[in-house]
């Protein structure tokens, strides 16, 4: 029987039971539709929660930890695979502060690798990148940082008591390229500054950060400038001193979010002692697999129980259909073409049903993220809910496929027995049935 | 010898489990079909005639004895072969016409070519020759709920025609029909016998519908004797 002729046949038993077949497949409808749309609130929330820690990191950044970090580290660093960049960050363990005329900030200078953090998306809004010892980079909140305190005082002395109306801080507004400020380092223990000053040039600002929260108002110079602090420090520090002034921070960069983990697997082997997003994300990565596992087998429970549907539908079909079956047989129909035709009908059953349930799943699941932060928010009072981005419900392919997979095997599986038993029909008994 | 039956023993098993009882219905059968002949077996309701026509149709397997069709050993086939050698060498035609009540006199008759595979074009032009031929054309649209029992039989008729079977079974194809009708359908036979060359083998309890094929077998408590016929057609 070709296959064409196959399908017709179905048609046309479907045809003669409409109502029986449809509450079969809406059974099915429900049950695929349920166990998708459950599975989808763990996909959803996994989700929201990687996006809350991704959104506030730089996803591909490992830090390194250890006691002696320097270039020649930072040099094998870059030979491991899907590195990208490695960048050494030095910063002063002193009191600092920076002064430009009458304002000051207490600036916090960071020592790095221009070249290296250009890889890694360092960029100037304007200038260039230092070319000698005290030439730097300041970041592009470097200018709102540099306030004039006295007037600052002066503005708060004046607020009547109690008032809590905040002044506005007089900080600095003019051109910063080419200007030249005075750098001191001081004493975090007494909180004075040391007499000796260091004049710095400004002759790059460096681009707004990508996130929009993050304030950059440091200094960044070359590591020329190192020794020249240091000198300052070893002079004017009145103690002993036995800490270095720079202490050093190595950040690894891989190329992209997938590579993160086995960088960091492979610098944890080397010995270094190391944090990325990666170690964070591989536990809740766990801990939602073990729960969208468990929100897709209560899921499947459902199925089962549409399955007894299809189960009782295909077994009064092949009851009520005893006769025909056994004038096909008698006239040439194959027992496995019987059978073909009956799991077909029961795979028919299961694929509307999954279909259907993947169009409605896939409808409660956009109606739930639009209205359910709406209800949420209103419930708990907070307006602003709906404004966090939380995700309730997403279907990922993987999670269709996984359903699909799971309803279509149910339906056929319940079908099965029925088809065996059509096969099973004993052709004179049935030709004896009465009309 | 387009059929050669051999010996052919067949019991049944009565009673309730445990206490059954063996029954012979078919002892010692032996006889033989030509080519082109029509042979009836008429006997009793009871007297194992239809068995006989299950054993030799591959519905029953016999307890012993040997089926040759068409130089072919058919009684040792298993359920696959005996349903793919129905297909191509035997029609079956039916005491109640046994018509699929879901499908028109049309596709009633077209059912075998489907399941032997045919395209739909060759099988739209296949059936409406032949059931120009048997006169069903003006109800080929019909149900079988919407004809008459003559009507009913003559689609059970050219189902039976339709793959061009050597050999047409016919279980009591008059028991359901009016003298009338049953005239009409016993002279369709004998022309399809005549044009077409198909061997019949006729089961019935009637002995004028017996009395009418070439050769007679008269089927008695199992035993079957061959018979004169004085009004053969």
């Amino acid at each position: 029987m070709q296959f064409k002729d196959q399908i017709d046949f179905i048609r046309q038993h479907i045809k003669k039971n409409k109502l029986r077949v449809f509450m079969t497949v809406l059974a099915a409808t429900m049950g695929t539709a349920f166990l998708i749309v459950l599975a989808s609130v763990g996909f959803g929330i996994h989700d929201t929660m990687r996006s809350l820690m991704l959104e506030n990191r730089l996803v591909t950044q490992i830090e390194v930890y250890s006691d002696d970090l320097g270039a020649e580290e930072a040099e094998e660093m870059k030979g491991i695979d899907h590195v990208k960049a490695v960048v050494m960050h030095q910063g002063a363990n002193a009191m600092q502060q920076a002064s430009l005329g009458k304002y000051t900030t207490h600036g916090n200078l960071l020592v790095t690798d221009f070249k290296e953090e250009a890889k890694v998306g360092f960029a100037l809004a304007e200038g260039r990148l230092p070319e000698s010892t005290y030439e730097v980079v300041v970041g592009n909140g470097f200018a709102e940082s540099l306030i004039d305190e006295s007037a600052a005082e002066k503005l708060a002395e004046a607020l009547p008591e109690g008032s809590e109306e905040e002044p506005e801080i007089p900080s600095y507004k003019g051109e910063l390229i080419g200007k030249t400020f005075t750098y001191q380092l001081g004493d975090y223990g007494t909180g004075e500054l040391y007499d000796d000053k260091t004049e710095l040039t400004i002759v790059g600002v460096a681009k707004k950060p990508s996130k929009d929260w993050l304030v950059d108002n440091k200094i960044y110079a070359d590591a020329a400038l190192i020794p020249e602090l240091e000198k300052i420090y070893k002079q004017d520090k009145k103690e002993e001193v036995t800490d270095p002034l720079f202490s050093s921070m190595l950040y690894v960069y891989a190329d992209v979010l997938e590579n993160v983990k086995s960088v960091t697997s492979e610098l944890k082997d080397q010995g270094y002692n190391v944090y990325s997003i990666s170690e964070e994300l591989d536990q809740i990565d766990v801990f939602f697999l073990a729960l969208k596992a468990g929100l897709v087998f209560v899921g499947t429970i459902a199925i089962l129980i549409s399955s007894i549907g299809i189960f009782n539908t295909m077994t009064m079909a092949v009851t009520e259909r005893t006769r025909e079956i056994g004038v096909m047989k008698a006239i040439g129909a194959q027992p496995k073409l019987i059978q073909r035709l009956f799991l077909m009908e029961s795979a028919w059953i299961g694929v509307v049903g999954t279909v259907l349930a993947i169009i409605i799943s896939y409808a409660v699941s956009l109606v739930s993220n639009w209205l359910l932060p709406i209800i949420v928010g209103a419930a708990i009072g907070e307006e602003d809910f709906a404004e966090l981005n939380v995700t309730f419900s997403v279907i990922p392919w993987q999670l269709v496929v996984i359903a699909s997979a799971i309803s279509l095997t149910v339906a056929i599986v319940s079908g099965w027995r029925p088809a065996r038993k059509a096969t099973r029909i004993d052709v004179i008994d049935a030709l004896r049935r009465e009309l | 010898m387009l059929i050669t039956v051999q010996d052919i023993n067949h019991s049944f098993l009565i009673g309730r489990k445990g206490k059954e009882s063996n029954v012979p219905v078919l002892k010692n059968i032996s006889f033989s079909v030509k080519q082109g002949e029509i042979v009836s077996i008429v006997g009793r309701s009871g007297s194992g005639k239809s068995t006989l026509l299950h054993i030799l149709a591959g519905f029953l397997k016999p307890d012993s004895g040997e089926i040759v069709v068409k130089d072919t050993v058919t009684s040792v086939f298993n359920e696959q072969q005996s349903a793919q050698f129905r297909l191509e060498n035997y029609g079956f035609i039916f005491q109640n016409f046994q018509l699929m009540p879901g499908l028109t006199a049309f596709e009633n008759v077209e059912l075998p070519l489907k399941l032997k595979g045919m395209n739909r074009h060759q099988r739209k032009d296949k059936v409406q020759q032949l059931m120009k031929h048997v006169g069903l054309q003006s109800v080929q649209d019909h149900y079988p709920n919407e004809l008459s029992g003559g009507q009913q039989q003559r689609v059970s008729i050219a189902r039976a025609l339709i793959t061009d079977p050597p050999i047409i079974f016919a279980d009591e194809p008059t028991g359901s029909l009016d003298s009338e009708t049953e005239q009409e359908v016993l002279e369709l036979i004998q022309t399809l016998n005549d044009t077409r060359d198909i061997t019949f083998v006729i089961i019935t309890h009637d002995d004028e519908v017996a009395q009418r094929a070439d050769r007679m077998y008269r089927m008695h408590d199992g035993i079957l004797t061959e018979e004169g016929v004085p009004n053969a057609v």
